[in-house]
């Protein structure tokens, strides 16, 4: 098999990775928290994505938006309610905080949808161009993946608040002095994030079956993605995601799928100790 | 109400309700149930749920079952263990001793029901599993193990000797499993019935619990061209390796997914795609036996029945074995003429019945006996039956 | 230093009785559950050491525990008698957990939380692509322990508790030695404790391996004693959570606040689990909640004086104010 389609498999993966860690990314940036709810976020997002389009028939990218504001007030509002009042704490309280957050919702999610698989069924064929058979619901989720990242990018260099984000992560006494209310540029950082799990749920919806039990998947590619590219923005996530879905997607073939996963991890352990900084992380964020 | 009068109000009732326990105590057989009501087997806990409910129903209508000239109402005590294998070895003790039970059932699953069967062993508490079919399970030499389905060894010998039969030029298999007990099984048993036929195994590998995609081993595959591709795995795998084939234009004459047709929701999940996907099963509600044993006099009986109990879902072998299983536990207890475990499972051991889901006769490692299990493709969204032959209903289709 | 309290020793002694007079006067399910307790007690100690007195947010327990499953079960299947096989176990960790140790203690903070997790998803993964040795996905059968069950039981139980005796040991012994003071230091400011000559590596890394050994014991005698083993169930990220949050719940850095949180969240869950059963995941995640805000210290560190006076003071109040 050409290695082409290994490296497009492992692009197409690798985009849809980043979308997953963007906001796990944003999260532990911004506020220092390592947010165990996460996962849940990106399930959520999936869940409501595949019942929406199956009880209307709308198609998933019209209701990607309506999925992702319903995902923000939902962060925005455990935020605000209950991570800011433990926000400045040790990682191990706001570690376990997110959690038993976390065992709250997929205890909702599991009662509310079961754990039966759901797929959004919408076939769009494929793509065959220079030797690379492409899935084109894959490459509508990228496209997806990318147009997100992009847009995230823009509003944290452009917008207000985005510039009231980027502040507090530099100095928060700093940006407080300012006149920047800390508490809501937090609640805001992390409804973007959960908006951004939410997106990434619908994306993955059009591409693969949603299961409860996806959510500590999810978890573990954010973990891993954040460590390899770095924290402190977008393209760290996106250096991240791209370099593990390439990773992953040679390794199934030159070692065997059952060893690709590990792959990941191990490199993950190896740039915690030589690069905790990750790829194109900025020192400092440690 | 005065408070006094209250009191003795309260205390008579009381009085009658432990009365009442004592006396229906003796002639009530009880079976305990651990079972995956949440968790990621949640789907499977509830079908057997369902099922136990239907033949307790039934049986207890009708009188109860027959112990030694007294008829027994049987009860099933069933909690949750949330898919976590601990907690099931837990709750099966806290069956034994709180609820004394008689006979424990197996939740869903081979490795959940090793722990299990650890326990019953311990107690000497007969055990029957209806959703365990690794041999590993029962090769430990426990003696109070008894499970419905048959080995699995026996189902892939037949599909790779159905197939050959089928497509002659039958050349090449590619065998991608879920390392986990039953998926790993079943791929490991295949690719050594495929190389005892001569087949030539092109591609073997298995992909571990948290993968959730497949490009990187399809594409592989894809570049082998095989005749024949054997993916295991559950539900969400299957859904996902059917999907990803089509999306990379894989094509292969005979795709076999274990079990994915054989649950409802993977042709739920797939539509169109599904079609032409064949798996084997360990019983479909097709099988026509009549005259059987048990609660229900034949395989039709059930079949009614279920619709009836699930709204028009049509039941999968997970619903057929688990019932089956109950049959076989009254049967032993009317055998044995009572409900005391060392007898039960003397008489569970000497089975030997029909019911509405075959024959169930165990062999010395406490396993059901090796039978025709159907192998069979989804046709027109349909489930139809290839094989074996008395009771198929469609020719064998293939994919290219 | 000052002289210390004699008291942690004999609550603890007391306790320990306690929990090894059930097989005599309770039935075999609440030996079970003495043995769930016995369990998470010596795994909350442990974490205890590197967690606690440390501060430093290990969650590795579940890989340590996990490791020792599979060390122990190997052991016996290959004919060693489970007590040896036990020791074993223990010892491997040991190794084992010193040379990750050196690895990821050089990291900090929220990077040290991700690599001890990742530690746990690395080692289920290496056992479960290694098939040829440990079964992969397939799980191992573990030779079961002989006699009668309430034999069993009482045998388990007592190892257990053997084992809760030395984890707390180690933490007494932490507490009160040198390490313990180097360790306490780490945790105030770990820059500084460099400063004043305190080798911190090999304290970390001590501190480490102590938080790692009894949990590897712990996993072997849970192996003899279920039969079976596999890797989602060894290996499992919820209960890598599970030990800090009980640790917490009582008093992290304490010597009986471990004791304290895995007595009462084992309770816990079980009133709950037995009691809701579709909710009890949400109700515990909720009493996660509960403790990060109300009970930030522990159970340990409430102020029961002033809960226990608080209405005879504010009517002595009410009187002067009379």
């Amino acid at each position: 098999m050409g290695l082409a389609q290994i490296l497009a498999n492992g692009v197409v993966l690798g985009t849809l990775y980043a979308c997953i860690a963007i906001g796990f990314s944003l999260v532990w940036g911004v506020l220092n928290v390592i947010n165990m709810l996460h996962g849940s976020f990106i399930v959520l997002g999936g869940y409501l994505t595949y019942f929406a389009w199956a009880y209307t028939g709308v198609s998933p990218v019209l209701i990607l938006p309506f999925v992702a504001a319903i995902l923000f007030g939902l962060g925005y509002g455990l935020q605000y309610l209950f991570i800011n009042k433990v926000v400045s704490a040790p990682v191990l309280t706001t570690l376990t905080l997110t959690f038993g957050l976390d065992m709250i919702l997929y205890n909702l999610m599991t009662v509310w949808f079961t754990a039966t698989p759901r797929r959004v069924s919408m076939d769009f064929g494929r793509l065959d161009f220079w030797g690379i058979a492409m899935p084109v619901d894959r490459l509508i989720g990228m496209g997806l993946a990318l147009l997100l990242t992009a847009l995230l990018f823009v509003v944290l260099r452009t917008s207000r608040i985005g510039r009231a984000i980027v502040a507090v992560r530099m100095d928060r006494e700093a940006a407080a002095l300012m006149g920047i209310k800390v508490n809501h540029i937090y609640a805001v950082t992390f409804g973007i994030a959960a908006l951004m799990a939410g997106a990434a749920g619908s994306v993955f919806a059009m591409v693969f079956p949603v299961t409860t039990n996806l959510s500590g998947v999810f978890l573990g590619k954010a973990f891993v993605i954040c460590v390899i590219g770095g924290l402190g923005g977008v393209s760290g996530a996106l250096v991240g995601g791209l370099a593990l879905g390439i990773i992953e997607s040679f390794a199934g073939v030159l070692i065997g799928p059952q060893n690709a996963i590990t792959v990941g991890f191990v490199l993950m352990l190896v740039l915690l100790i030589v690069r905790p900084q990750g790829l194109v992380g900025v020192k400092g964020y440690e | 109400m005065t408070p006094t009068k209250r009191i003795q109000a309260i205390s008579a009732a009381l009085a009658a309700l432990a009365l009442g326990t004592a006396a229906s105590a003796e002639d009530v057989l009880k079976i305990g149930a651990p079972l995956a009501l949440t968790g990621g087997l949640a789907d499977e806990g509830h079908k057997q749920e369902l099922v136990w409910k239907m033949w307790t129903d039934k049986v207890n209508a009708a009188g109860g079952i027959d112990v030694g000239g007294t008829k027994m109402k049987v009860e099933i005590v069933e909690y949750d263990y949330q898919t976590d294998g601990q907690r099931a070895g837990q709750l099966a003790e806290k069956l034994i001793n709180d609820d004394e039970v008689d006979v424990l059932m197996a939740p869903f699953g081979s490795g959940h029901t090793k722990i299990v069967a650890a326990v019953a062993e311990r107690y000497q508490i007969p055990l029957v599993a209806c959703v365990a079919s690794s041999t590993s399970v029962y090769d430990q030499g426990f003696k109070f193990l008894f499970g419905t389905l048959a080995p699995n060894t026996g189902m892939t010998e037949a599909m790779v000797a159905e197939f050959k039969a089928k497509m002659p030029d039958l050349g090449t298999v590619a065998i991608y499993g879920r390392d986990d007990v039953f998926p790993k099984s079943m791929a490991t048993a295949t690719s050594d019935s495929a190389k005892a036929a001569g087949l030539e195994v092109v591609y073997d590998e298995l992909y571990p619990v948290g993968a959730i995609d497949h490009s990187a081993a399809l594409s592989t595959i894809k570049s082998l061209e095989p005749d024949w591709i054997y993916m295991t795995g559950y539900t969400q795998d299957l859904i996902l390796g059917r999907k990803q084939m089509q999306d990379l234009g894989i094509e292969a004459p005979i795709i076999t997914m274990v079990t994915g047709p054989a649950y409802k929701e993977f042709t739920d999940g797939l539509g169109e795609l599904a079609d032409g996907v064949t798996s084997s099963t360990w019983w479909h509600h097709a099988t026509g036996y009549t005259d059987v044993a048990g609660a229900w006099p034949s395989t039709d009986a059930f079949y009614q029945d279920f619709l009836e109990a699930s709204g028009g879902e049509d039941p999968d072998y997970v619903h057929g074995s688990c019932a089956a299983a109950l049959d076989v536990v009254a049967d032993a207890a009317s055998r044995a003429g009572t409900i005391e475990p060392v007898a039960m499972r003397d008489a569970l051991a000497a089975t030997d019945m029909e019911t509405f889901y075959g024959p169930i006769k165990f062999g010395g490692n406490g396993m059901n006996q090796g039978r025709e299990m159907p192998i069979i493709q989804v046709q027109g969204g349909e489930i139809k039956i290839l094989y074996p032959e008395n009771i198929a209903n469609a020719g064998m289709t293939f994919l290219k | 230093m000052a002289k210390k309290s004699p008291w942690p020793l004999i609550a603890m002694a007391l306790w320990l009785a306690a929990l090894a007079l059930t097989p005599v006067l309770l039935g075999n399910y609440e030996v079970r559950i003495a043995i769930s307790i016995a369990m998470f007690t010596a795994l909350a100690l442990s974490w205890n050491i590197i967690g606690g007195f440390t501060g430093y947010p290990s969650f590795s327990t579940a890989a340590f525990y996990g490791i020792g499953c599979y060390v122990g079960a190997l052991a016996q299947r290959s004919g060693v008698p489970a007590a040896l096989a036990w020791l074993a176990a223990a010892a491997f960790v040991g190794g084992v957990s010193f040379v990750l140790g050196a690895i990821v203690l050089r990291l900090k903070g929220h990077y040290f939380a991700i690599g001890s997790i990742a530690l746990v998803d690395i080692s289920r993964l290496v056992v479960s692509s290694w098939g040829e040795v440990t079964g992969g996905g397939n799980g191992l059968n573990v030779p079961l322990l002989q006699g009668r069950p309430p034999e069993v039981s009482a045998l388990v139980l007592y190892v257990m508790l053997g084992i809760v005796a030395a984890a707390f040991l180690a933490n007494v012994i932490t507490d009160r030695s040198r390490l313990g003071f180097g360790l306490r230091c780490i945790e105030q400011n770990e820059d500084a404790a460099d400063m004043v000559g305190i080798d911190t590596t090999r304290y970390k890394i001590a501190a480490y391996v102590l938080s790692a050994v009894f949990p590897g014991a712990v996993g072997a005698v849970y192996a003899s004693w279920v039969g079976y083993i596999d890797p989602t169930d060894s290996f499992d990220i919820v209960m890598t959570v599970q030990v800090p949050v009980m640790a917490m719940l009582g008093g992290a850095g304490t010597l009986l606040g471990p004791v304290v949180g895995a007595v009462a969240f084992t309770l816990l869950e079980e009133v709950f689990w037995a009691n809701f059963l579709e909710w009890n995941r949400a109700i515990m995640g909720a009493i996660v909640v509960a403790l990060i805000f109300f009970l930030p210290g522990g159970i340990l560190k409430l102020d029961w004086r002033a809960i226990l006076y608080r209405r005879p003071r504010r009517n002595a109040a009410e009187r002067k104010a009379g």
